[in-house]
């Protein structure tokens, strides 16, 4: 198929890139210091992984730099071709545009996936070793949600990068999408909220609600809710599930969307 | 059927019309050469075949096929070798052809055509160390797996050595042999000549000409021009060489002739010259020169001029 064989392609150039070296050594380190400073201290052979992961993995790791390096590993997927001229190599071959953006999105998802896993697991093979009690079960469920939120963003920024004729371009606004789901999503939401509180009271919603749903809307905080809730034994039950079935609706929406509506422009442009 | 027909394209970017009003048709088993200066618009027409640029007015049809609506149909039986491509720097050749295997869905094993084109031997090095050269015969490669009914090379020859551009020359010969219809485009003449059967010249986005080599030689210069060296140039030896059958023309340079003759005269007009009463010194013949008709149809103003020069006398009057 096609699609696939794009994505094998991208997946083959991403993973030999100095970069993907790089972020798998990047995300190894910090896993390793925050491990190390949830420690277990004196006689205890307890080792915190909840409080690892939902203390400073999650915060920092996940929600903080894992968008950022899914901006990158995406924005110069179509672009960065379109700009070098290997665009015209791939096109040569019997690929429809659609294939070349979604096989990007795949290929450039694995190779995310991948250097999650192995950033995150290597330091955690020495956790599994040395005898402290390590939930390994936990710590990986919580790469997986890593690794999606990831492979979220990748497709965001490929969509992105299918829409725009040059690497800048592309690579601004994926930093523009970034920004805004992970450093302004609450000041921006808590605008519109305030410029349109007069017609939201019109609507047969409470405010409650459209916070809520803005909060899942954001595929960074739709992530956080899903990985805490997993940690708490409490994935797609208790009270948050209705929230936490938006959250997936919403990450399955913008790993679909962004791409599509790239290729709609990418579709009708000269080449 | 024909391989490759546009109807009427015109293609128009911002403020400059790139090709206009085109009407070209390439038959299927021909070799056609597709000629013009840099910036003639000849990588946008094959562009608009490839569906990487589409036209603002107009038809192209390949292989039967509308090259907007059917692209990825016809990309499958048609191998590209694009201008101003680049390749994966950090994939090795074979993992290159392994992709244009995989991406046209045949059966078959890399290595063979890496031989082909002479790459073998560096087939496992990551294409980015690669010369322009072999980038060239790397792509090349990929276009030729699967047997593609259409072969489009643009500018195939550009970064080749002499010996990478008689390989190609050979390879473009071969694929002609098997029955492909081969399209390629050039801005050197003297690449073309060797293999085409049919030739197409763009200047400033308008066929100019259209015609077999033979057909283009024919319009430089009835044939083959006999130069001869005499001893004297007299009125009578060129009234008797003029009146020989199969001479279209004479001109006379000092105390050479310049013969316009059909081929099979020459030794006739050595004859009629000599019993004029001329010592013909030497003699040899020149064929009609393309490059002197490309220079004229892509830089002249209107039609191309006959080859005459300054220093030639005008005998008829």
């Amino acid at each position: 198929m096609s699609l696939l064989a794009v994505a094998n392609k991208d997946f083959q150039d991403t993973v030999r890139s100095r970069g993907m070296a790089l972020l798998v050594a990047l995300f190894s380190l910090l896993v390793a210091v925050f491990a190390y400073v949830v420690r277990p201290q004196g006689q205890a052979d307890q080792f915190a992984t909840e409080l690892l992961l939902s203390a400073f993995v999650g915060p920092v790791l996940v929600t903080g730099l894992v968008p950022l390096v899914g901006v990158v590993v995406g924005y110069n997927a179509v672009s960065g071709e379109r700009e070098s001229g290997s665009l015209k190599l791939l096109l040569s071959l019997p690929h429809s545009r659609a294939d070349v953006v979604f096989g990007k999105v795949l290929g450039r998802g694995a190779a995310m996936a991948l250097a999650t896993f192995a950033g995150f697991l290597l330091p955690a093979l020495v956790l599994l070793v040395i005898p402290v009690t390590f939930n390994a079960g936990s710590f990986l469920g919580y790469t997986v949600f890593a690794a999606a939120l990831g492979v979220v963003f990748v497709a965001i920024s490929v969509g992105c990068s299918a829409a725009v004729a040059t690497r800048q371009r592309a690579l601004i606004a994926g930093i523009g999408v970034y920004a805004l789901f992970v450093l302004l999503w609450g000041l921006f939401t808590g605008r519109v909220i305030g410029a349109f509180s007069g017609p939201i009271e019109a609507l047969p919603v409470s405010m409650a609600q459209i916070r809520t749903f803005l909060d899942a809307a954001n595929p960074t905080s739709g992530i956080e809710l899903l990985g805490n809730a997993f940690l708490g034994d409490q994935l797609f039950s208790g009270d948050s599930v209705n929230q936490q079935v938006s959250a997936v609706a919403m990450l399955v929406f913008w790993t679909l969307a962004p791409p599509l509506a790239g290729l709609l422009k990418f579709d009708r442009d000269d080449l | 059927m024909t391989a490759i027909e546009l109807r009427g394209v015109t293609k128009e970017f911002p403020g400059v019309t790139a090709v206009r009003d085109l009407d070209l048709t390439v038959e299927e088993g021909e070799v056609y050469g597709f000629l013009g200066p840099n910036g003639a618009g000849k990588s946008t027409t094959i562009d608009m075949v490839l569906d990487l640029v589409r036209p603002t007015e107009g038809t192209v049809t390949v292989l039967g096929r509308d090259a907007t609506a059917e692209s990825v149909e016809i990309r499958e039986r048609t191998g590209v070798l694009p201008d101003g491509f680049s390749v994966y720097e950090r994939l090795s050749g074979r993992k290159h052809v392994e992709f244009a295997i995989e991406s046209k869905e045949v059966d078959v094993e890399p290595e063979p055509v890496l031989e082909r084109v002479g790459l073998l031997g560096d087939a496992d090095r990551k294409a980015g160390g690669y010369s322009k050269g072999m980038r060239q015969r790397l792509a090349l490669a990929m276009a030729l797996v699967g047997e593609p009914d259409l072969l489009i090379l643009d500018e195939p020859s550009s970064g080749l050595d002499p010996a990478g551009v008689k390989d190609m020359r050979e390879i473009v010969a071969a694929e002609a042999d098997r029955g492909t219809t081969v399209f390629f485009s050039s801005h050197v003449l003297a690449q073309v000549e060797a293999v085409c059967d049919r030739v197409g010249i763009l200047r400033a986005g308008e066929l100019v000409a259209e015609d077999s080599i033979e057909g283009l030689r024919d319009a430089v210069g009835d044939g083959e021009t006999l130069e001869v060296a005499v001893d004297d140039a007299t009125d009578a030896v060129v009234d008797a060489v003029r009146a020989v059958d199969g001479v279209s023309r004479v001109d006379r340079d000092g105390d050479t002739l310049l013969v316009s003759c059909d081929p099979g005269v020459k030794t006739r007009v050595i004859a009629a010259a000599e019993d004029a009463g001329a010592v013909v010194d030497d003699f040899h013949t020149e064929e009609a020169s393309l490059e002197d008709l490309f220079l004229a149809y892509t830089e002249g103003e209107e039609t191309p001029t006959r080859r005459a020069d300054a220093a030639t006398e005008e005998v008829d009057r």
